[in-house]
């Protein structure tokens, strides 16, 4: 079909990449809002739900990803459903997403000062109030270069998905390698478009970081 | 009527005994001055008041409620205590004038126009009329502290609890914190303060507590307690105060 790597080929790859983004705005999304409740539970006052997701941040962070991939397309096939490969991707980079956007926020929550706990409640705040009004938003402020530093994390993760057959970025990648015979130009090209994906995020992430530490410092 | 009303409270920390055989009175627009050495239990007892700290034993009676309560009451309590800490506790996110008036809209239900007209009449009571709009890391440590003030007052409590609120204060900032909390004395609020600054317990208080060990030691008027201690424990921390002085 195509003799050499070209526009032709660009053109394919660029195509795919909304693949990528798409899933990254998935899992990001529904992750994050996993992961706001988990974070929650993991700082809240019920021991259970604190011992629950404190277990269950430690076991998706102890997996590998391709794992979680793997059991998410397989194991629901199991049951009999034909899961589509981006159902299967979306629920894996959820997961993922959940468990790590949770811990990152549970420390963001846990670095306010316990003074400010303290004060909201002697002004007869609910617990929710004092989330609501005093907690979160402070927590918010710290959490942003962090959440975007993971979300270029989760981008490049999202290639796993490639092993499932879902024509994402990588995937485009080795069709087009196979059948170029150019496996370097097309991954040098695969690397360039994941990199122009990437790049302003972790310079924003920087720039956020050092907002916030003139910030805090004046 | 008394205000607070506590009977042989103790309080523990695990094996740690913090409180023990604590009776006292606070009546009605009076002003108690709770003194000691670091760690002898007065902030403890002052935390206890307001349910930010559970008594272990003894009975704790505040503003006709025995501690401790169940979060609900608790928190209808906390609108007629206000507290003023240490370190200010502003919220830092939050404008001067926002700071006052959180509270007020959230937990009372004033509306906008109400509580800022609240909030304006507290912060020139506390002579802060002019720093509405300013950020609390703007200020100096004695307007943050005298804003803090200003937001307990917004919820028009019957009692307010100060726990050592000039310890984190250049000594020159000391002054208009002070002052502050004078004039609200003079107005007949019903405060319990823990604090180092012996002039100003000797000023305001109508009676002061002497704690060691996590009891009260000594107790009378100021009168008598600054000028007759009769513990050598009293003397011994009095005299140690002046050489500081």
């Amino acid at each position: 079909m195509f003799g050499q790597f070209g526009w032709h080929a660009i053109t394919l790859l660029l195509l795919a990449a909304r693949w990528t983004v798409l899933l990254s705005a998935l899992a990001f999304a529904l992750g994050g809002a996993a992961g706001f409740v988990v974070a929650l539970l993991r700082t809240g006052r019920s021991p259970v739900l604190r011992g629950l997701s404190a277990t269950y941040i430690e076991v998706v962070q102890g997996t590998p990803v391709l794992i979680l991939l793997f059991v998410a397309y397989f194991g629901v096939a199991l049951v009999g459903i034909d899961v589509p490969p981006l159902l299967a991707a979306s629920i894996a980079l959820t997961v993922f997403s959940s468990a790590y956007l949770g811990e990152i926020w549970r420390g963001c929550i846990d670095s306010i000062p316990r003074a400010q706990w303290e004060a909201s409640e002697s002004l007869a705040m609910t617990r929710w109030q004092q989330l609501r009004h005093i907690i979160l938003p402070q927590a918010f402020r710290i959490s942003l270069p962090p959440t975007v530093g993971f979300l270029v994390q989760l981008i490049k993760n999202t290639s796993v998905a490639s092993l499932i057959s879902m024509v994402e970025l990588t995937r485009e990648g080795q069709l087009i390698a196979n059948a170029t015979f150019r496996p370097l130009s097309t991954f040098v090209a695969v690397a360039l478009i994941y990199f122009v994906l990437c790049f302003p995020l972790s310079k924003f992430s920087q720039t956020l970081e050092r907002r916030l530490h003139v910030g805090r410092q004046s | 009527m008394s205000v607070v009303k506590a009977e042989s409270v103790s309080k523990r920390f695990g094996e740690l005994t913090v409180l023990s055989d604590v009776t006292f009175d606070v009546p009605k627009g009076r002003v108690v001055v709770i003194i000691g050495r670091s760690g002898s239990g007065k902030s403890t007892m002052l935390r206890c008041i307001n349910g930010l700290e559970e008594i272990n034993g003894g009975g704790l009676e505040v503003l006709g409620h025995a501690m401790p309560l169940a979060p609900k009451e608790l928190r209808a309590l906390r609108v007629e205590v206000g507290m003023v800490f240490q370190s200010y506790n502003l919220f830092p996110h939050m404008s001067v004038v926002e700071n006052v008036t959180i509270a007020p809209r959230i937990v009372k239900g004033a509306s906008r126009v109400e509580a800022r007209e609240i909030a304006h009449h507290v912060l020139d009571q506390v002579g802060l009329g002019d720093k509405r709009n300013a950020m609390p890391e703007q200020l100096s440590g004695g307007q943050q502290q005298r804003v803090a003030i200003a937001r307990s007052l917004a919820m028009q409590p019957q009692l307010m609890l100060f726990d050592e609120v000039t310890s984190a204060l250049d000594p020159e900032l000391t002054g208009e914190v002070l002052r502050v909390i004078g004039s609200l004395a003079r107005e007949g609020m019903t405060m319990v303060l823990v604090t180092h600054e012996m002039g100003f317990a000797k000023n305001v208080a109508n009676q002061v507590l002497f704690m060691h060990h996590g009891e009260i030691w000594e107790s009378g008027p100021p009168d008598r307690l600054f000028s007759a201690p009769e513990t050598p424990e009293l003397q011994q921390f009095l005299n140690a105060g002046e050489l500081r002085e």
